[in-house]
């Protein structure tokens, strides 16, 4: 049995038919080939996989390709265009909110998601917020500072802005 | 990480549900959130034929305000009622335990209807359920019945829901204003389920306690009412040492769950010391203290 | 996994044995099974469909009986494997009358293997136990018959 889809990923239309065990992880990173969807834990804890769905982070480990039909997903990919970073991003990049990396697509579009309900969040507030993703390095500390700025960066305004190859930059 | 195969219909209306729920039995299961249902069958705890999609039913859908009592349509998620301005001022014991469900991405997801139906034995709601004295609704073949909280969760993983039924709505008669309350939790640090939950709903009159109702969950295969530590603490202060000497009979007539989240003492010791300190937040909520 | 328990029947011991060691009421009152089979003297396969609720898989299993002192007691060795893993064990049961009636004490342990062992640890204890509540209710039923 197929069970035919169609929805938006970020901001393409796509269609296809799938198995109706398919997960969403799956189809974003198989067919569409959207890795930055991690599949950590497999048993929605680990966040890893979260994505954005009509907005609001969801674990797409846990939702079936065809529960999304109709949907508008975000993944890591679509947060900002090709060559360069979200705020959200530049902040992570800034405060180094990053260790191995595994987690960070799922921090930053919870993140995103955070911001868009809570302008100017408190370490409570952020924590909470970001509960439902594990980071195992662990790197709350500085995950909490780049959420601060990346709370500051937007209070300012900040838009995606092109990567910077800071290596590049400097042998200059 | 799959589950195994299955067939999967969309339901459009309840009446379709109910028809597929009729024709394929035991061998169906009903998806709402899926966020209880989907990790087992990833498992292969679950191996249902056939998945009947429940999730876009707006019958199912939404929060009112009926005057006499609120409906909670079965499909609302945990973030909604946590979100929701009316549940938090009038029911704010419900919508206080919806914001601790898991994490921010399970509550997007899960929806109450699919929590209570599923009754897993650590699940946060059933506290909550049993304290506001909510009732279930219940739609099947036969019509529409109200199950009171207190007749609802049986045993473990196992409700008064006939097979052929669906769980369409909480209902529940909000508390009197001023009323104190309270959600004290040990989560898993893992999974965010409760190892004990216990909900308290206090109502003060002159600084007695005219009604006190409390619903515990997670420490034993089923949640249960405390009426014991109720019946001692009605017509009383609730001072320190009142609530002290009466959370201890929390526990009473209750075989606690022992396993490797936590041996049945440690339980027993928790839920004696979350339910002390819950009767005593509540307490200061209703007297205006906190 | 250890687990124990005990039931009360308003029957005289010997009845009570032989109840519990008829392959055809234990067909009728093993919660979910589908089919049991003797394949040797003492040995039972069966192809059983258990859980609670939602949680639920078919298992092929093995049972013997061992150790038989009638009516007092006897032992059962039980093998079973499914979808989400297998389980092995060792239960005892005990007979004791008590005027007209039999107490029989059970008590069991058992491991368990796979995604069972892995995530099951929450599950299967109160699952185990509603499942021989039910086993033993059915037997109940029949002691009249």
């Amino acid at each position: 049995m197929r069970v035919p889809i169609a929805l938006h990923v970020n901001g393409v239309e796509r269609q296809a038919e799938v198995e109706p065990r398919t997960l969403l992880v799956q189809y974003l990173r198989e067919d569409l080939a959207l890795t930055g969807a991690h599949i950590g834990c497999e048993t929605s804890q680990c966040g890893a996989c979260t994505v954005l769905m009509d907005g609001q982070p969801v674990k797409s480990c846990t939702i079936l390709a065809a529960q999304a039909d109709g949907a508008s997903i975000t993944t890591i990919e679509g947060l900002a265009p090709i060559g360069t970073l979200h705020p959200v991003q530049q902040a992570f990049w800034d405060e180094h909110g990053v260790q191995c990396g595994f987690c960070t697509p799922g921090m930053v579009l919870s993140t995103v998601a955070l911001l868009a309900g809570a302008a100017d969040p408190s370490d409570e507030t952020i924590r909470h917020g970001l509960e439902g993703n594990i980071c195992r390095c662990t790197g709350y500390h500085n995950i909490v500072l780049s959420v601060k700025a990346a709370a500051r960066a937007a209070a300012a305004g900040a838009e995606a802005q092109p990567v910077v190859d800071r290596n590049a930059a400097l042998a200059r | 990480m799959n589950p195994s195969t299955f067939a999967y219909e969309r339901a459009e209306t309840l009446d379709d549900a109910i028809a597929l729920l009729a024709e394929h039995g035991d061998s169906a299961k009903l998806l709402a959130g899926g966020h209880s249902l989907l990790p087992i069958m990833k498992l292969r705890l679950a191996e249902p034929e056939l998945l009947i999609d429940i999730g876009r039913i707006s019958e199912l859908q939404g929060i009112r305000d009926d005057g006499a009592e609120i409906a909670i349509g079965a499909l609302t998620t945990h973030q909604a009622i946590a979100d929701d301005p009316m549940l938090r001022e009038r029911v704010p014991l419900l919508a206080d335990t919806a914001s601790r469900v898991g994490d921010r991405q399970v509550r997007n997801r899960g929806t109450i209807g699919g929590a209570l139906a599923h009754a897993d034995a650590a699940a946060d709601y059933p506290a909550a359920i049993l304290a506001l004295e909510a009732s279930i609704v219940a739609k099947g073949p036969q019509g529409e019945r109200r199950i009171p909280a207190g007749e609802f969760f049986l045993d473990f993983l196992t409700t008064a829901l006939q097979p052929d039924e669906i769980l369409t709505e909480v209902r529940i008669a909000a508390p009197p204003q001023g009323h104190g309350w309270s959600y004290q939790k040990l989560a898993n640090q893992a999974s965010g389920y409760a190892l004990v939950g216990v909900g308290v709903l206090v109502v003060l009159d002159n600084g007695v306690c005219s009604d006190i109702r409390i619903g515990i969950t997670g420490a034993a295969p089923v949640a249960w009412r405390a009426r014991a530590v109720e019946s001692a603490l009605r017509g009383r202060t609730l001072d320190a040492n009142a609530v002290n000497s009466a959370a201890a009979a929390a526990i009473d007539g209750v075989e606690l769950l022992d396993d490797l989240h936590g041996s049945a003492e440690y339980r027993r010791r928790v839920t004696q010391g979350l339910t002390r300190r819950a009767i005593l937040q509540a307490a200061e909520r209703a007297a205006g203290t906190q | 996994m250890e687990l124990s328990g005990e039931h009360r029947f308003s029957a005289p011991r010997e009845r009570v044995w032989s109840l519990l060691l008829d392959p055809t009421i234990l067909q009728q009152c093993l919660p979910g099974a589908e089919e049991l089979v003797e394949v040797g003297p003492e040995e039972y396969e069966a192809r059983m469909k258990i859980g609670v609720a939602a949680i639920r898989g078919t298992y092929q299993g093995k049972v013997k009986i061992q150790d038989k002192d009638e009516p007092n007691s006897y032992r059962m060795a039980v093998e079973g494997k499914g979808p989400a893993g297998q389980i092995s064990g060792d239960a005892l049961m005990r007979l004791e009358a008590d005027g007209d009636s039999t107490i029989v004490h059970w008590s069991g342990k058992a491991n368990v293997r796979g995604t069972l062992a892995r995530v099951g640890g929450r599950v299967m204890q109160p699952a185990a136990k509603m499942i021989v509540g039910q086993f033993f209710n059915c037997l109940e039923g029949k002691t009249n018959g």
